[in-house]
């Protein structure tokens, strides 16, 4: 049951052992990659599958996904595809409501939306839980520092569909906001910061978005703080929802079994519940923060590192090349630079990860793991040191063409399941990117040289700008072993041993 | 993390996945044969995109391990990354990296699967590979000197540094006496520090053998072509003989035991496992069926039981939950946990008078017919739901086929729950909620050790 569990808003990451539990029961390997390291060279290593000898070489065929697009009578903004297959459809309504619009009240944007589903007239948060379930219809919905989003996915025969949405466009758009229910999700807010207080991976996340954006708000938690949450009132949140749950802030996504008639039915229904209003202004783009290292002591057995600079918004041009880049330098789970010296070579982590998170303004770039305590010192160095290498040389045409063919191979993926494609036009949507923005992505991905990405890498990261945090305990530092194949040349500047 | 972890953590209805006739637009079609070395494959077709995913699973995990040796199976699935016959380690990920390609594994007590999903003209790359590595891994010392200490990284990530996940662990330890199931999936630490690459390789012989796989391929495939394949690649593999495996049975009523851990946590919690039957063991499904309804019933969506009552209603707990695996090997554990309210100075002491509170009322007071109606709303919807995912399909065919049970199980969902009547379920929980089959663990905080 692939999606059910995800919408319960009860929790705030207060995770509850049981599905802690069952997680580490199963133990998946998240990555893995290439002993060959970089592949400097053109040659391959001479495998001897009769299965990729055979291939042709082309780019896979994939589903076409034909985008419908309108705007409702109150300006919410409205992508439609109709996919017949299954009896079902999704909707997902996502509003520039996130903690970014929270004015500096953090948290208050995560109660707005949190608060949703617990009263609309006539009906308390059981009678609204009971609604959706005896329909066998998932309500969801969340907040993030951009986006708040509700969403629904329902069985498309009409008995079902017609009720679901109604309740739907009522919890969405009219809400009661009742006094027992604030207090107690604002109690569940903060048993899950004494929760929080456990996990060093959260530490360390909290601390570095505080020390990358400074007075900005993304540098508050989404789900606020214990200072900011005990003194929010009803009074906030019924202002907070009124401009940001007005139809003019609105993307409607709709994936399934709809005729387009129905799905103008649906956009036109849900829209005119909501409040009336216009889209709030992004917010300011964030200043340069200032680089350094802050570590926070912590009983822990690993050290978590993370690293970080200010990366691009969503309607950057570089987001292709830098995309790109990023899947050479540690995007991917697989053969990155960054799996390849770090785990596959010497060892010392499980995952390491970087990333772009482009977001309405300049989000972060952010490169991520956590090593045995006693070998932080070294490995941060390594990271650095890899960062500092691929900023200088650039990828090398091997490796570029790799990604591409990567990327040209993975695009069917992204559009085999209704609920990937509702998530994209949400997207879309929110982010006022053209309809064509996928196919956009994918010919200008493929038509990039090692000299655009590394040029693009250069313009928005700095070797010497990254802002550090380190979370674990203080213990004395060994050196790293050593590395397990002995390149020509030492591509890096790694400390021989 | 997949669809099985989803269903481990006990939502009823996360069990099954493959669509019935009276509720579907169309039944997808769905193949299965034996190739000639008992390689069993499974086929489903799904032609909405251009996609596939193959996974293959084997019959073995950590309930198969023994003392000293725990975390094999587990560090047997990292190594078989490490390369085969045809490709030289880690190369195998790099060429399904380059064909666009989504894969990883993965091991529990049950089970160990690999998966691929891909283009689907990319598939023969996909079975070929892994036809390699399940006749000739090469299993070198050197990479297994490095992987090990990944593995030490992952169980220091995983588990060491969650308090929560090395209190489950310890509880486990405690809650299954009898069977494999107390052993940890990723191995005890002192186990992983002296494991041994021949430990591995004796571990790959005795188990990896076509006719203790299945094969599960979803997609946009016909079965023929599969068929043509597997029999390509796999088909020259040959049967071997592997080691007799017995189920994981449990004590039935082993008697109550208390664990209580003090770690480094805020906040206080709760976990209860009950020793119970699965489906594969059990004399009688209606109990276990009326186990899952049960779960259903506490934890199966926010208007269920335990977030009404426990969470809302009494506002006891800042959270709780209940799940019940019933597609187990063997005997299985239906758990509860909860973490108290204690913005309300709620404790452990009163959320278990909450829990025993809503157990007693299943054995006393048979369930609304609402109730049982808005279950059985949620399970048919579910069923059209999960067949949105290519890879939730065949991980429920995959893990059906590893535990012994048949994937055509699923076709009998919805009457298999139906037939269970509000009787049942008072029966099973008067059999099954009782002290002597309880585990209980209380979780506290370190300040706590000092008072």
């Amino acid at each position: 049951m692939s999606d059910r569990s995800a919408p319960r808003y009860t929790l705030f990451g207060l995770a509850i052992i049981v599905l802690v539990v069952a997680i580490a029961a199963l133990l998946a390997r998240p990555a893995q990659s290439d002993s060959q390291g970089k592949a400097d060279t053109a040659a391959r290593p001479a495998n001897t599958l009769q299965s990729l000898a055979e291939l042709d070489g082309k780019a896979p065929s994939r589903r076409q996904l034909n985008i419908q697009h309108w705007t409702t009578a109150e300006g919410a903004r409205v992508l439609f595809v109709e996919a017949r297959e299954l009896p079902m459809f999704d909707l997902r309504v996502t509003f520039a409501a996130g903690s970014s619009q929270d004015g500096g009240t953090p948290g208050l944007a995560t109660l707005t939306n949190a608060m949703l589903n617990e009263g609309v007239a006539g009906k308390d948060v059981t009678a609204i839980a009971e609604g959706f379930e005896g329909l066998g219809a998932d309500f969801g919905n969340g907040s993030y520092r951009d986006m708040a989003v509700a969403s629904l996915r329902s069985l498309s025969a009409s008995d079902k569909r017609e009720p679901a949405l109604k309740l739907f466009t009522e919890v969405v758009g009219q809400p009661t906001f009742p006094e027992d229910a604030l207090k107690r999700i604002k109690n569940q807010l903060l048993a899950g910061f004494e929760y929080e207080k456990q996990n060093p991976g959260k530490i360390a996340g909290k601390t570095l978005f505080a020390n990358l954006y400074g007075q900005h708000p993304y540098a508050s938690p989404s789900d606020g703080t214990a200072e900011s949450i005990p003194g929010i009132t009803l009074a906030q949140l019924r202002t907070f929802h009124g401009k940001a749950y007005a139809a003019g802030n609105a993307v409607i996504a709709l994936v399934g079994d709809l005729s387009r008639g129905e799905a103008e039915a649906i956009a036109a229904q849900v829209s005119a519940g909501l409040p009336k209003g216009a889209a709030l202004a992004k917010p300011e783009q964030p200043v340069e923060p200032k680089p350094g290292t802050t570590h926070i002591d912590f009983p822990s057995k690993q050290t978590h590192l993370m690293l970080a600079e200010l990366g691009i918004d969503r309607n950057d041009a570089d987001w292709p090349a830098l995309s790109l880049g990023n899947q050479i330098l540690g995007g991917g789970a697989f053969g990155t630079r960054l799996m390849s010296e770090v785990r596959e070579k010497r060892g010392l982590t499980y995952g390491v990860y970087s990333v772009f998170s482009p977001m309405q303004v300049r989000g972060p770039f952010m490169i991520n793991l956590q090593t045995r305590a006693e070998l932080s010192e070294g490995t941060l160095k390594l990271v650095q040191d890899i960062l500092a290498d691929y900023l200088k040389n650039g990828p090398t045409q091997q490796e570029l063409d790799d990604a591409k063919r990567e990327l040209a191979g993975s695009f069917p993926l992204s559009n085999a399941s209704n609920a990937s494609i509702v998530g994209q036009l949400g997207a879309i949507g929110f982010y006022n990117l053209p309809l064509s923005w996928l196919e956009d992505f994918m010919q200008q991905s493929q038509a990039l040289s090692v000299e655009q990405v590394k040029a693009a890498m250069n313009k928005h990261l700095a070797a010497d700008k990254l802002v550090i945090v380190t979370v674990g305990p203080k213990v004395a530092q060994q050196p790293l072993p050593a590395p397990t194949d002995k390149p020509a040349e030492q591509p890096l500047g790694v400390p021989e041993h | 993390m997949n669809a099985l972890a989803r269903r481990a953590a006990g939502l009823l209805l996360g069990t099954l996945c493959l669509p019935l006739a009276a509720f579907a637009a169309d039944v997808q079609p769905t193949h299965e044969f034996i190739l000639d070395n008992g390689l069993k494959v499974v086929v489903r077709e799904d032609h909405r995109a251009p996609v596939v995913v193959s996974q293959i699973w084997y019959k073995v995990g950590s309930s198969y391990e023994t003392p000293g040796q725990t975390g094999l199976s587990h560090a047997l699935e990292h190594m078989m990354f490490k390369g085969s016959a045809k490709i030289g380690p880690g190369e195998a990920s790099r060429i399904l990296r380059d064909l666009g390609a989504e894969e990883n594994a993965f091991t529990s007590d049950d089970y160990t699967a690999y998966y691929q999903v891909l283009a689907r003209d990319r598939l023969p790359v996909a079975l070929e590979l892994e036809a390699d590595r399940l006749a000739s891994l090469r299993l070198p010392a050197d990479e297994f000197s490095r992987e090990i200490e990944v593995i030490k990284e992952e169980r220091r990530l995983r588990t060491d540094d969650q308090p929560n996940a090395k209190a489950f662990e310890l509880f486990r330890a405690m809650a299954y006496p009898a069977s494999g199931y107390h052993t940890p999936t990723i191995g005890w630490m002192a186990d992983l520090e002296r494991m041994k690459v021949e430990e591995l390789r004796h571990w790959y012989e005795s188990w990896y053998a076509p006719n203790n796989a299945t094969l599960v391929v979803v997609g946009d495939v016909k079965p023929d072509e599969v068929k043509a394949l597997a029999q390509k690649y796999f088909g020259s593999i040959p049967k071997r003989a592997v080691p007799p495996s017995k189920l994981p049975l449990e004590l039935a009523e082993p008697g109550q035991r208390l664990l209580t851990l003090h770690l480094r946590t805020q906040l206080p919690s709760l976990i209860y496992g009950f020793n119970v039957p699965a489906l594969a063991t059990a004399k009688d499904p209606r109990s276990v069926n009326a186990l899952r309804l049960i779960s259903a019933l506490l934890d199966g969506g926010y208007s269920a039981r335990m977030p009404a009552r426990l969470e809302r209603g009494q506002e006891l707990v800042a959270g709780a939950s209940s799940s019940y695996n019933a597609f187990t090997r063997g005997d299985s554990l239906f758990m509860i946990s909860a973490t108290p309210n204690v913005q309300k100075q709620k404790t452990l002491a009163e959320v278990e008078k909450g829990i025993w509170q809503l157990l007693d009322e299943l054995k006393t007071t048979p369930p609304t017919a609402e109730e049982l109606e808005r279950v059985r709303a949620q399970v048919i919807a579910g069923l059209v739901y999960d067949r949105d995912s290519i890879s939730s399909q065949a991980t429920t065919i995959g893990q059906l086929e590893t535990v012994g049970l048949s994937w055509k199980l699923i076709d009998s969902e919805l009457d298999d729950l139906k037939r269970v009547t509000p009787e049942d379920i008072q029966a099973a929980a008067r059999t099954y909620f009782t002290r002597e089959r309880l585990s209980v663990a209380h979780v506290l905080p370190e300040e706590s050790a000092h008072e």
